[in-house]
Protein backbone atom coordinates (compact mmCIF):
# COMPACT_ATOMS: atom_id res chain seq x y z
CA UNK A 1 0.00 0.00 0.00
CA UNK A 2 3.14 2.37 0.63
CA UNK A 3 4.64 1.92 -2.31
CA UNK A 4 1.49 2.25 -4.50
CA UNK A 5 0.33 5.30 -2.36
CA UNK A 6 3.67 7.00 -2.68
CA UNK A 7 3.59 6.68 -6.81
CA UNK A 8 0.25 8.29 -6.55
CA UNK A 9 1.66 11.17 -4.72
CA UNK A 10 5.20 11.33 -7.36
CA UNK A 11 2.47 11.24 -10.00
CA UNK A 12 -0.05 13.79 -8.72
CA UNK A 13 2.72 16.37 -7.95
CA UNK A 14 4.98 15.67 -10.95
CA UNK A 15 1.67 16.79 -12.69
CA UNK A 16 1.29 19.75 -10.45
CA UNK A 17 4.83 20.81 -10.66
CA UNK A 18 4.64 20.68 -14.75
CA UNK A 19 1.56 22.77 -14.83
CA UNK A 20 2.73 25.46 -12.86
CA UNK A 21 6.24 25.60 -15.51
CA UNK A 22 3.81 25.71 -18.01
CA UNK A 23 1.97 28.55 -16.44
CA UNK A 24 4.67 30.13 -15.67
CA UNK A 25 6.55 30.18 -19.35
CA UNK A 26 2.62 31.14 -20.61
CA UNK A 27 2.05 27.74 -22.48
CA UNK A 28 -0.84 25.03 -22.75
CA UNK A 29 -0.51 22.48 -19.82
CA UNK A 30 -0.82 19.85 -21.81
CA UNK A 31 2.35 19.19 -23.60
CA UNK A 32 3.90 19.94 -20.06
CA UNK A 33 1.57 16.62 -18.22
CA UNK A 34 2.91 14.89 -21.25
CA UNK A 35 6.60 15.41 -20.80
CA UNK A 36 6.53 14.98 -16.90
CA UNK A 37 4.56 11.44 -17.83
CA UNK A 38 7.52 10.45 -20.13
CA UNK A 39 9.97 12.00 -17.20
CA UNK A 40 9.47 9.78 -14.97
CA UNK A 41 7.62 6.92 -16.78
CA UNK A 42 9.25 3.58 -17.06
CA UNK A 43 10.13 4.13 -20.96
CA UNK A 44 13.45 5.97 -21.56
CA UNK A 45 14.71 8.14 -20.24
CA UNK A 46 15.51 6.45 -17.08
CA UNK A 47 17.81 8.05 -14.72
CA UNK A 48 19.36 11.25 -15.48
CA UNK A 49 23.07 12.38 -14.02
CA UNK A 50 22.63 9.04 -12.17
CA UNK A 51 19.72 9.39 -10.89
CA UNK A 52 17.16 6.97 -11.20
CA UNK A 53 13.83 8.28 -13.08
CA UNK A 54 11.29 5.47 -12.95
CA UNK A 55 9.49 6.67 -10.49
CA UNK A 56 5.88 5.38 -11.58
CA UNK A 57 4.82 2.46 -13.06
CA UNK A 58 2.01 1.96 -15.56
CA UNK A 59 -0.11 0.68 -13.16
CA UNK A 60 -3.64 0.17 -13.40
CA UNK A 61 -5.18 3.01 -11.01
CA UNK A 62 -3.21 5.38 -13.21
CA UNK A 63 -4.97 3.14 -16.66
CA UNK A 64 -8.48 3.94 -14.79
CA UNK A 65 -8.26 7.29 -13.76
CA UNK A 66 -7.35 8.52 -17.32
CA UNK A 67 -9.82 6.78 -18.90
CA UNK A 68 -12.50 8.66 -16.63
CA UNK A 69 -9.82 11.77 -18.06
CA UNK A 70 -10.98 10.39 -21.61
CA UNK A 71 -14.95 10.00 -20.54
CA UNK A 72 -14.92 13.59 -18.50
CA UNK A 73 -12.95 15.35 -21.28
CA UNK A 74 -16.34 14.18 -23.60
CA UNK A 75 -18.56 14.49 -21.25
CA UNK A 76 -18.04 18.13 -20.81
CA UNK A 77 -17.65 18.51 -24.51
CA UNK A 78 -21.03 17.58 -24.81
CA UNK A 79 -22.50 19.67 -21.92
CA UNK A 80 -20.87 22.56 -23.60
CA UNK A 81 -22.44 21.82 -26.82
CA UNK A 82 -24.49 24.43 -27.76
CA UNK A 83 -27.06 22.84 -30.31
CA UNK A 84 -29.12 26.27 -30.05
CA UNK A 85 -25.92 28.63 -31.54
CA UNK A 86 -25.17 25.35 -34.02
CA UNK A 87 -28.88 25.81 -35.51
CA UNK A 88 -28.78 29.71 -35.47
CA UNK A 89 -25.89 30.16 -37.23
CA UNK A 90 -25.74 27.02 -39.35
CA UNK A 91 -24.85 28.27 -42.87
CA UNK A 92 -22.07 30.03 -41.81
CA UNK A 93 -21.06 27.35 -38.91
CA UNK A 94 -21.18 24.61 -41.68
CA UNK A 95 -19.26 26.02 -44.48
CA UNK A 96 -16.40 26.85 -42.04
CA UNK A 97 -16.37 23.53 -40.93
CA UNK A 98 -16.99 21.70 -43.89
CA UNK A 99 -14.06 23.62 -45.69
CA UNK A 100 -12.03 22.22 -42.24
CA UNK A 101 -12.82 19.42 -42.82
CA UNK A 102 -12.37 18.80 -46.08
CA UNK A 103 -8.51 20.33 -46.09
CA UNK A 104 -7.15 18.98 -43.20
CA UNK A 105 -8.94 15.17 -43.26
CA UNK A 106 -7.90 15.51 -46.35
CA UNK A 107 -4.53 16.19 -45.93
CA UNK A 108 -3.80 13.42 -42.89
CA UNK A 109 -5.89 10.93 -45.27
CA UNK A 110 -3.35 11.94 -48.27
CA UNK A 111 -0.19 11.35 -45.82
CA UNK A 112 -1.20 7.86 -44.99
CA UNK A 113 -1.86 6.59 -48.17
CA UNK A 114 1.53 8.46 -49.47
CA UNK A 115 3.38 6.40 -46.23
CA UNK A 116 1.71 3.10 -47.71
CA UNK A 117 -0.70 2.87 -44.42
CA UNK A 118 -4.26 0.67 -44.93
CA UNK A 119 -7.26 2.28 -44.66
CA UNK A 120 -7.90 1.98 -41.22
CA UNK A 121 -4.73 3.23 -40.15
CA UNK A 122 -4.97 6.00 -42.31
CA UNK A 123 -8.40 7.19 -40.93
CA UNK A 124 -7.28 7.10 -37.79
CA UNK A 125 -4.23 9.65 -39.06
CA UNK A 126 -6.09 11.56 -41.05
CA UNK A 127 -8.59 12.12 -37.78
CA UNK A 128 -5.23 12.95 -35.33
CA UNK A 129 -4.49 15.54 -37.71
CA UNK A 130 -8.18 17.00 -38.53
CA UNK A 131 -9.27 17.96 -35.00
CA UNK A 132 -8.18 21.21 -33.56
CA UNK A 133 -7.80 21.37 -29.67
CA UNK A 134 -10.58 23.31 -28.08
CA UNK A 135 -8.67 23.39 -24.34
CA UNK A 136 -5.59 24.80 -25.68
CA UNK A 137 -7.37 27.55 -28.61
CA UNK A 138 -9.81 28.51 -26.34
CA UNK A 139 -7.23 29.54 -23.78
CA UNK A 140 -4.97 31.35 -26.53
CA UNK A 141 -8.30 32.77 -27.48
CA UNK A 142 -9.04 34.69 -23.94
CA UNK A 143 -5.19 35.38 -23.35
CA UNK A 144 -4.91 36.88 -26.68
CA UNK A 145 -8.06 39.25 -26.21
CA UNK A 146 -9.73 37.52 -29.57
CA UNK A 147 -12.45 35.85 -27.45
CA UNK A 148 -14.11 39.90 -27.99
CA UNK A 149 -12.94 40.09 -30.96
CA UNK A 150 -14.85 39.35 -34.68
CA UNK A 151 -12.18 36.48 -35.76
CA UNK A 152 -13.59 34.68 -32.32
CA UNK A 153 -17.04 33.65 -34.41
CA UNK A 154 -15.39 31.41 -37.18
CA UNK A 155 -12.81 29.92 -34.28
CA UNK A 156 -15.45 28.76 -32.41
CA UNK A 157 -17.89 27.91 -35.02
CA UNK A 158 -15.37 25.53 -36.48
CA UNK A 159 -14.79 24.09 -33.14
CA UNK A 160 -18.75 23.13 -32.66
CA UNK A 161 -18.51 21.55 -35.80
CA UNK A 162 -15.53 19.47 -35.21
CA UNK A 163 -16.87 18.60 -32.26
CA UNK A 164 -20.43 17.44 -33.55
CA UNK A 165 -18.03 15.56 -36.28
CA UNK A 166 -15.73 14.11 -33.94
CA UNK A 167 -19.00 12.16 -31.75
CA UNK A 168 -19.28 11.05 -35.07
CA UNK A 169 -16.11 9.47 -36.38
CA UNK A 170 -15.48 8.07 -32.70
CA UNK A 171 -18.45 5.97 -32.87
CA UNK A 172 -17.88 4.80 -36.49
CA UNK A 173 -14.54 4.28 -36.00
CA UNK A 174 -14.92 2.72 -32.48
CA UNK A 175 -17.45 0.49 -33.85
CA UNK A 176 -15.63 -0.47 -37.40
CA UNK A 177 -11.90 -1.17 -35.79
CA UNK A 178 -13.45 -3.81 -33.36
CA UNK A 179 -15.17 -5.95 -35.75
CA UNK A 180 -12.89 -8.17 -38.42
CA UNK A 181 -15.34 -8.85 -41.44
CA UNK A 182 -17.94 -6.53 -42.58
CA UNK A 183 -20.96 -8.56 -41.21
CA UNK A 184 -19.52 -7.70 -37.42
CA UNK A 185 -18.75 -4.68 -38.65
CA UNK A 186 -22.09 -3.76 -39.80
CA UNK A 187 -23.55 -4.99 -36.28
CA UNK A 188 -21.33 -3.26 -33.98
CA UNK A 189 -22.05 -0.18 -36.16
CA UNK A 190 -25.71 -1.00 -35.18
CA UNK A 191 -25.27 -1.56 -31.88
CA UNK A 192 -23.39 1.78 -31.20
CA UNK A 193 -26.57 3.68 -33.17
CA UNK A 194 -29.31 1.65 -31.13
CA UNK A 195 -27.23 2.75 -27.54
CA UNK A 196 -26.48 6.19 -28.71
CA UNK A 197 -29.94 6.43 -30.47
CA UNK A 198 -31.65 5.12 -27.08
CA UNK A 199 -29.34 7.45 -24.82
CA UNK A 200 -30.07 10.46 -26.99
CA UNK A 201 -34.04 9.30 -26.62
CA UNK A 202 -33.77 9.53 -22.63
CA UNK A 203 -31.73 12.78 -22.28
CA UNK A 204 -34.25 14.69 -24.80
CA UNK A 205 -37.85 13.34 -23.93
CA UNK A 206 -36.65 12.35 -19.97
CA UNK A 207 -35.08 15.44 -19.48
CA UNK A 208 -37.56 15.87 -16.64
CA UNK A 209 -36.62 12.86 -15.35
CA UNK A 210 -33.17 13.77 -15.25
CA UNK A 211 -33.29 17.06 -13.81
CA UNK A 212 -34.93 15.22 -10.72
CA UNK A 213 -32.89 13.09 -10.84
CA UNK A 214 -29.99 15.36 -9.67
CA UNK A 215 -32.14 17.59 -7.92
CA UNK A 216 -29.88 17.84 -4.36
CA UNK A 217 -29.17 20.70 -2.37
CA UNK A 218 -26.14 18.58 -1.07
CA UNK A 219 -23.03 19.55 -3.29
CA UNK A 220 -21.21 16.44 -2.63
CA UNK A 221 -24.45 13.98 -3.38
CA UNK A 222 -24.28 16.39 -6.59
CA UNK A 223 -20.78 15.65 -7.87
CA UNK A 224 -21.83 12.01 -6.65
CA UNK A 225 -24.57 11.08 -9.11
CA UNK A 226 -22.98 13.40 -11.95
CA UNK A 227 -19.27 11.12 -11.70
CA UNK A 228 -21.65 7.88 -10.84
CA UNK A 229 -24.07 8.21 -13.67
CA UNK A 230 -21.40 9.29 -16.45
CA UNK A 231 -19.09 6.95 -15.52
CA UNK A 232 -21.86 3.82 -15.39
CA UNK A 233 -23.03 5.02 -18.74
CA UNK A 234 -19.55 5.03 -20.39
CA UNK A 235 -18.88 1.79 -18.32
CA UNK A 236 -22.05 0.07 -20.11
CA UNK A 237 -20.76 1.62 -23.45
CA UNK A 238 -17.88 0.24 -23.45
CA UNK A 239 -19.13 -3.22 -22.55
CA UNK A 240 -21.70 -3.21 -25.67
CA UNK A 241 -18.27 -2.13 -27.78
CA UNK A 242 -19.56 1.25 -28.26
CA UNK A 243 -16.97 3.94 -27.82
CA UNK A 244 -17.36 5.39 -23.98
CA UNK A 245 -16.06 8.23 -25.07
CA UNK A 246 -18.46 9.26 -27.54
CA UNK A 247 -21.58 7.51 -25.16
CA UNK A 248 -20.14 10.20 -22.73
CA UNK A 249 -20.48 12.81 -25.30
CA UNK A 250 -24.35 12.48 -25.89
CA UNK A 251 -24.75 12.03 -21.78
CA UNK A 252 -23.19 15.43 -21.69
CA UNK A 253 -25.44 16.92 -24.54
CA UNK A 254 -28.74 15.56 -22.80
CA UNK A 255 -27.81 16.97 -19.32
CA UNK A 256 -27.05 20.16 -21.29
CA UNK A 257 -31.03 20.75 -22.08
CA UNK A 258 -31.08 20.30 -17.87
CA UNK A 259 -31.00 23.11 -15.32
CA UNK A 260 -27.65 21.71 -13.44
CA UNK A 261 -25.09 22.49 -16.38
CA UNK A 262 -23.82 25.81 -14.62
CA UNK A 263 -23.48 23.47 -11.09
CA UNK A 264 -21.74 20.68 -13.30
CA UNK A 265 -19.38 23.39 -14.29
CA UNK A 266 -18.81 24.68 -10.65
CA UNK A 267 -18.54 21.12 -8.93
CA UNK A 268 -17.38 18.50 -11.75
CA UNK A 269 -15.19 20.69 -13.53
CA UNK A 270 -12.55 20.10 -10.40
CA UNK A 271 -12.66 16.53 -10.87
CA UNK A 272 -12.71 16.44 -14.89
CA UNK A 273 -9.33 18.52 -14.02
CA UNK A 274 -7.73 15.91 -12.33
CA UNK A 275 -8.50 13.45 -14.36
CA UNK A 276 -7.63 14.99 -17.53
CA UNK A 277 -4.65 15.48 -16.12
CA UNK A 278 -4.13 12.06 -14.88
CA UNK A 279 -4.56 11.00 -19.00
CA UNK A 280 -1.77 13.30 -20.21
CA UNK A 281 0.12 12.52 -17.83
CA UNK A 282 -0.56 8.39 -18.63
CA UNK A 283 -0.05 8.61 -21.83
CA UNK A 284 3.20 10.19 -21.36
CA UNK A 285 3.72 7.32 -19.25
CA UNK A 286 3.05 4.88 -22.08
CA UNK A 287 5.29 6.54 -24.26
CA UNK A 288 8.64 5.00 -25.85
CA UNK A 289 10.10 8.46 -27.08
CA UNK A 290 13.23 6.15 -28.64
CA UNK A 291 10.22 5.20 -31.01
CA UNK A 292 9.81 9.06 -31.96
CA UNK A 293 13.24 8.62 -34.15
CA UNK A 294 11.47 6.24 -36.44
CA UNK A 295 8.53 8.52 -37.32
CA UNK A 296 10.60 11.60 -37.73
CA UNK A 297 10.15 11.82 -41.48
CA UNK A 298 6.21 11.35 -40.98
CA UNK A 299 5.86 13.92 -37.87
CA UNK A 300 8.13 16.72 -40.17
CA UNK A 301 5.72 16.02 -42.95
CA UNK A 302 2.62 15.66 -41.07
CA UNK A 303 3.56 19.16 -38.44
CA UNK A 304 4.19 21.21 -42.16
CA UNK A 305 1.51 19.84 -44.06
CA UNK A 306 -1.16 20.12 -41.55
CA UNK A 307 -0.14 23.48 -39.64
CA UNK A 308 -0.31 25.05 -43.29
CA UNK A 309 -3.69 23.27 -44.34
CA UNK A 310 -5.54 24.60 -40.37
CA UNK A 311 -3.63 28.24 -41.93
CA UNK A 312 -5.23 28.15 -45.26
CA UNK A 313 -8.81 26.52 -44.23
CA UNK A 314 -8.91 28.91 -41.23
CA UNK A 315 -8.52 31.91 -43.39
CA UNK A 316 -11.28 31.28 -45.92
CA UNK A 317 -13.30 30.76 -42.57
CA UNK A 318 -12.70 34.31 -41.98
CA UNK A 319 -13.95 34.44 -45.40
CA UNK A 320 -17.42 33.18 -44.66
CA UNK A 321 -18.05 35.11 -41.58
CA UNK A 322 -17.01 38.72 -43.90
CA UNK A 323 -13.75 39.22 -41.51
CA UNK A 324 -11.11 41.32 -43.14
CA UNK A 325 -7.68 40.40 -44.27
CA UNK A 326 -5.82 40.13 -41.23
CA UNK A 327 -8.85 38.74 -38.73
CA UNK A 328 -9.09 35.68 -41.55
CA UNK A 329 -4.93 35.18 -41.12
CA UNK A 330 -5.66 35.30 -37.34
CA UNK A 331 -8.62 32.52 -37.74
CA UNK A 332 -6.15 30.49 -39.41
CA UNK A 333 -3.55 30.55 -36.87
CA UNK A 334 -5.88 30.25 -33.90
CA UNK A 335 -7.24 27.06 -34.85
CA UNK A 336 -3.25 25.23 -35.53
CA UNK A 337 -3.46 23.79 -32.05
CA UNK A 338 -4.07 19.86 -31.61
CA UNK A 339 -4.60 18.34 -28.18
CA UNK A 340 -6.42 16.66 -25.88
CA UNK A 341 -8.83 14.93 -28.79
CA UNK A 342 -5.87 13.77 -30.90
CA UNK A 343 -4.29 11.91 -27.99
CA UNK A 344 -7.90 10.21 -27.68
CA UNK A 345 -8.00 9.06 -30.89
CA UNK A 346 -4.45 8.29 -30.34
CA UNK A 347 -5.54 6.08 -27.39
CA UNK A 348 -8.71 4.46 -28.72
CA UNK A 349 -6.21 3.18 -32.19
CA UNK A 350 -3.55 1.36 -29.56
CA UNK A 351 -6.58 0.18 -27.36
CA UNK A 352 -8.17 -2.15 -30.06
CA UNK A 353 -5.63 -1.79 -33.19
CA UNK A 354 -2.58 -3.49 -34.09
CA UNK A 355 0.41 -3.02 -36.01
CA UNK A 356 1.02 0.31 -36.58
CA UNK A 357 -2.24 1.95 -34.38
CA UNK A 358 -0.50 -0.02 -31.32
CA UNK A 359 2.78 1.39 -31.50
CA UNK A 360 3.36 3.82 -34.53
CA UNK A 361 0.31 5.93 -34.07
CA UNK A 362 0.53 6.78 -30.58
CA UNK A 363 4.31 7.61 -30.35
CA UNK A 364 3.65 9.72 -33.68
CA UNK A 365 0.71 11.40 -31.97
CA UNK A 366 2.24 11.97 -29.12
CA UNK A 367 5.35 13.82 -30.98
CA UNK A 368 2.67 15.47 -33.24
CA UNK A 369 0.57 16.65 -29.91
CA UNK A 370 4.03 18.20 -28.05
CA UNK A 371 4.86 19.74 -31.59
CA UNK A 372 1.28 21.58 -32.40
CA UNK A 373 0.34 22.47 -28.99
CA UNK A 374 3.47 24.81 -28.27
CA UNK A 375 4.05 26.15 -31.98
CA UNK A 376 0.09 26.42 -31.95
CA UNK A 377 0.35 28.69 -29.18
CA UNK A 378 3.18 30.21 -30.21
CA UNK A 379 1.50 30.89 -33.51
CA UNK A 380 -1.18 32.89 -31.48
CA UNK A 381 1.24 34.89 -29.30
CA UNK A 382 3.08 35.60 -32.24
CA UNK A 383 0.26 36.67 -34.56
CA UNK A 384 0.37 40.51 -35.26
CA UNK A 385 4.07 39.62 -36.11
CA UNK A 386 2.97 37.16 -38.92
CA UNK A 387 0.25 39.18 -40.23
CA UNK A 388 2.88 42.01 -40.59
CA UNK A 389 4.93 40.24 -42.12
CA UNK A 390 1.98 39.28 -44.57
CA UNK A 391 1.11 42.52 -44.83
CA UNK A 392 -2.33 42.89 -43.38
CA UNK A 393 -1.57 45.10 -40.92
CA UNK A 394 -5.09 46.51 -41.52
CA UNK A 395 -8.79 45.24 -40.60
CA UNK B 1 -28.72 49.05 -26.67
CA UNK B 2 -28.53 45.85 -28.35
CA UNK B 3 -26.95 43.20 -26.56
CA UNK B 4 -25.18 40.04 -28.35
CA UNK B 5 -24.74 37.12 -26.75
CA UNK B 6 -22.69 33.77 -27.20
CA UNK B 7 -21.95 30.39 -26.13
CA UNK B 8 -18.00 30.23 -25.51
CA UNK B 9 -17.80 26.17 -24.88
CA UNK B 10 -15.78 25.54 -21.88
CA UNK B 11 -15.51 28.80 -20.74
CA UNK B 12 -19.43 30.51 -20.27
CA UNK B 13 -21.09 33.37 -22.28
CA UNK B 14 -20.00 36.14 -23.56
CA UNK B 15 -22.16 39.88 -24.17
CA UNK B 16 -21.24 42.14 -26.35
CA UNK B 17 -22.88 45.50 -25.22
CA UNK B 18 -23.34 48.91 -27.38
CA UNK B 19 -23.05 51.52 -25.68
CA UNK B 20 -23.69 54.43 -27.37
CA UNK B 21 -22.15 55.41 -30.64
CA UNK B 22 -19.66 52.65 -32.06
CA UNK B 23 -18.40 51.39 -28.66
CA UNK B 24 -18.89 48.25 -27.56
CA UNK B 25 -18.04 46.85 -24.31
CA UNK B 26 -17.64 43.00 -24.05
CA UNK B 27 -18.43 41.25 -20.90
CA UNK B 28 -16.97 37.61 -20.52
CA UNK B 29 -18.50 35.14 -18.02
CA UNK B 30 -17.02 32.31 -16.97
CA UNK B 31 -18.49 29.44 -15.56
CA UNK B 32 -16.47 29.92 -11.90
CA UNK B 33 -18.05 33.48 -11.77
CA UNK B 34 -15.04 35.21 -13.04
CA UNK B 35 -15.62 38.59 -15.62
CA UNK B 36 -13.84 39.76 -17.81
CA UNK B 37 -14.36 43.42 -19.43
CA UNK B 38 -13.18 44.33 -22.67
CA UNK B 39 -13.66 47.46 -25.04
CA UNK B 40 -13.68 48.32 -28.24
CA UNK B 41 -13.74 51.18 -29.74
CA UNK B 42 -15.69 50.07 -32.88
CA UNK B 43 -17.38 46.66 -33.97
CA UNK B 44 -14.15 45.81 -36.23
CA UNK B 45 -11.03 46.91 -33.87
CA UNK B 46 -9.21 45.14 -31.26
CA UNK B 47 -10.66 44.34 -28.20
CA UNK B 48 -8.72 45.94 -25.26
CA UNK B 49 -8.86 44.17 -21.85
CA UNK B 50 -9.90 46.49 -19.33
CA UNK B 51 -9.77 44.40 -15.97
CA UNK B 52 -11.22 41.47 -14.55
CA UNK B 53 -13.30 41.53 -11.18
CA UNK B 54 -13.95 38.09 -9.42
CA UNK B 55 -17.90 36.93 -8.63
CA UNK B 56 -18.13 38.88 -5.76
CA UNK B 57 -16.54 41.75 -6.71
CA UNK B 58 -18.55 41.76 -10.03
CA UNK B 59 -21.27 41.74 -7.63
CA UNK B 60 -20.78 44.69 -5.76
CA UNK B 61 -19.83 47.10 -8.59
CA UNK B 62 -22.79 45.75 -10.28
CA UNK B 63 -24.85 47.04 -7.66
CA UNK B 64 -23.05 50.33 -7.65
CA UNK B 65 -23.44 50.71 -11.54
CA UNK B 66 -27.03 49.74 -10.59
CA UNK B 67 -27.52 52.41 -7.89
CA UNK B 68 -28.53 50.18 -5.37
CA UNK B 69 -25.89 50.05 -3.64
CA UNK B 70 -24.74 53.53 -3.15
CA UNK B 71 -27.32 56.24 -3.55
CA UNK B 72 -26.60 59.14 -5.81
CA UNK B 73 -27.23 62.52 -3.93
CA UNK B 74 -30.82 64.10 -5.10
CA UNK B 75 -31.17 67.61 -3.02
CA UNK B 76 -35.02 67.53 -1.77
CA UNK B 77 -34.50 63.55 -0.88
CA UNK B 78 -31.39 64.08 1.37
CA UNK B 79 -32.07 62.44 4.73
CA UNK B 80 -29.04 62.67 7.31
CA UNK B 81 -29.68 60.62 9.77
CA UNK B 82 -28.56 62.16 13.66
CA UNK B 83 -30.04 60.16 16.35
CA UNK B 84 -34.35 60.83 16.43
CA UNK B 85 -33.98 64.23 14.33
CA UNK B 86 -32.86 64.04 10.33
CA UNK B 87 -31.88 66.60 8.24
CA UNK B 88 -34.08 67.63 5.50
CA UNK B 89 -34.11 69.42 2.31
CA UNK B 90 -37.46 71.71 1.86
CA UNK B 91 -38.43 73.90 -0.86
CA UNK B 92 -40.61 76.63 0.07
CA UNK B 93 -43.01 77.48 -2.92
CA UNK B 94 -43.92 80.44 -4.36
CA UNK B 95 -47.00 81.62 -2.99
CA UNK B 96 -46.24 80.11 0.64
CA UNK B 97 -47.77 82.24 3.48
CA UNK B 98 -44.02 82.50 4.98
CA UNK B 99 -42.97 84.06 1.74
CA UNK B 100 -41.28 87.72 2.72
CA UNK B 101 -41.39 87.28 5.94
CA UNK B 102 -38.07 86.97 8.40
CA UNK B 103 -37.54 84.11 10.05
CA UNK B 104 -38.07 85.54 13.44
CA UNK B 105 -41.40 86.58 12.27
CA UNK B 106 -42.43 83.10 10.70
CA UNK B 107 -41.91 81.70 14.25
CA UNK B 108 -40.97 78.63 12.71
CA UNK B 109 -38.80 76.84 15.76
CA UNK B 110 -42.19 77.78 17.63
CA UNK B 111 -44.85 76.06 15.44
CA UNK B 112 -43.20 73.02 14.26
CA UNK B 113 -40.06 72.14 16.76
CA UNK B 114 -38.05 72.09 13.51
CA UNK B 115 -35.14 74.20 13.13
CA UNK B 116 -33.63 76.23 9.66
CA UNK B 117 -29.77 75.49 10.34
CA UNK B 118 -29.31 76.70 6.83
CA UNK B 119 -30.72 78.54 3.58
CA UNK B 120 -29.72 77.82 -0.17
CA UNK B 121 -30.62 80.48 -2.74
CA UNK B 122 -29.70 80.15 -5.66
CA UNK B 123 -25.72 79.52 -5.85
CA UNK B 124 -25.69 80.90 -2.19
CA UNK B 125 -25.92 79.39 1.32
CA UNK B 126 -26.96 81.39 4.10
CA UNK B 127 -25.62 79.31 7.28
CA UNK B 128 -26.94 79.40 10.10
CA UNK B 129 -29.18 82.52 9.38
CA UNK B 130 -30.66 85.02 11.86
CA UNK B 131 -34.47 85.97 12.79
CA UNK B 132 -34.13 88.68 10.44
CA UNK B 133 -33.19 86.53 7.64
CA UNK B 134 -35.97 87.11 5.17
CA UNK B 135 -37.07 83.94 3.55
CA UNK B 136 -38.11 84.27 0.06
CA UNK B 137 -39.81 82.22 -2.91
CA UNK B 138 -38.11 79.43 -4.31
CA UNK B 139 -35.51 79.10 -1.31
CA UNK B 140 -34.37 75.89 0.14
CA UNK B 141 -33.95 75.54 3.63
CA UNK B 142 -31.92 73.50 5.47
CA UNK B 143 -33.86 71.96 8.57
CA UNK B 144 -32.98 69.91 11.35
CA UNK B 145 -36.05 67.88 13.34
CA UNK B 146 -37.69 64.59 14.04
CA UNK B 147 -39.95 63.22 11.14
CA UNK B 148 -43.17 64.54 12.82
CA UNK B 149 -41.88 68.52 13.41
CA UNK B 150 -40.27 68.23 9.31
CA UNK B 151 -43.97 67.01 8.20
CA UNK B 152 -45.60 69.99 10.03
CA UNK B 153 -43.19 72.54 8.60
CA UNK B 154 -43.57 70.80 5.16
CA UNK B 155 -46.81 71.91 5.29
CA UNK B 156 -45.94 75.36 5.95
CA UNK B 157 -44.10 75.76 2.96
CA UNK B 158 -46.81 75.33 0.43
CA UNK B 159 -48.18 77.57 -1.43
CA UNK B 160 -51.35 78.84 0.12
CA UNK B 161 -54.49 78.62 -2.12
CA UNK B 162 -56.73 79.36 -0.02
Amino acid sequence: MAALLLEVGIALTAVALAGTLANRVGLSVIPAYIVVGILVGPNPPQSVLGLPLTLVGDREFITVLAELGIVFLLFFLGLEFSVDQLLRDRRRISAAGGVDFAINFGLGAAIGVAFGWTLLETLFLAGVVYISSSAVVTKSLIETGWIANAESGPILGTLVFEDILIAVYLALLAAVAGGGDLESAAVSVGTAFLFLGALTAVAWYGSNWLDRFFRTSSDELFLLRVVGVTTLVAGAALALGVSEAVAAFFLGTGISQTSHVERIEHIVAPARDIFAAVFFFSIGLTTDVTLLADVAVLLAVAVVLTTLGKFVSGTLSGRFYDLGRRRSLRVGLGLVPRGEFSLVIATLAAGIGTGRLASVLPAFTVGYVLVMSVLGSLLIQRADDITDALGASGG
Amino acid sequence: MTVYETDVPGVGKKFEVEIGGDERLVVLLHHDGKRELFHKADPDSDAERLFTLSGQLAREVGAILQGAYFQPVETDEVEVPLGEAIIEWVDVDEGAPMVDQTLGDARLRQRTGASVIAIQRGSDTVPNPGPDETITGGDILVTLGTREELAELESLVEADDS
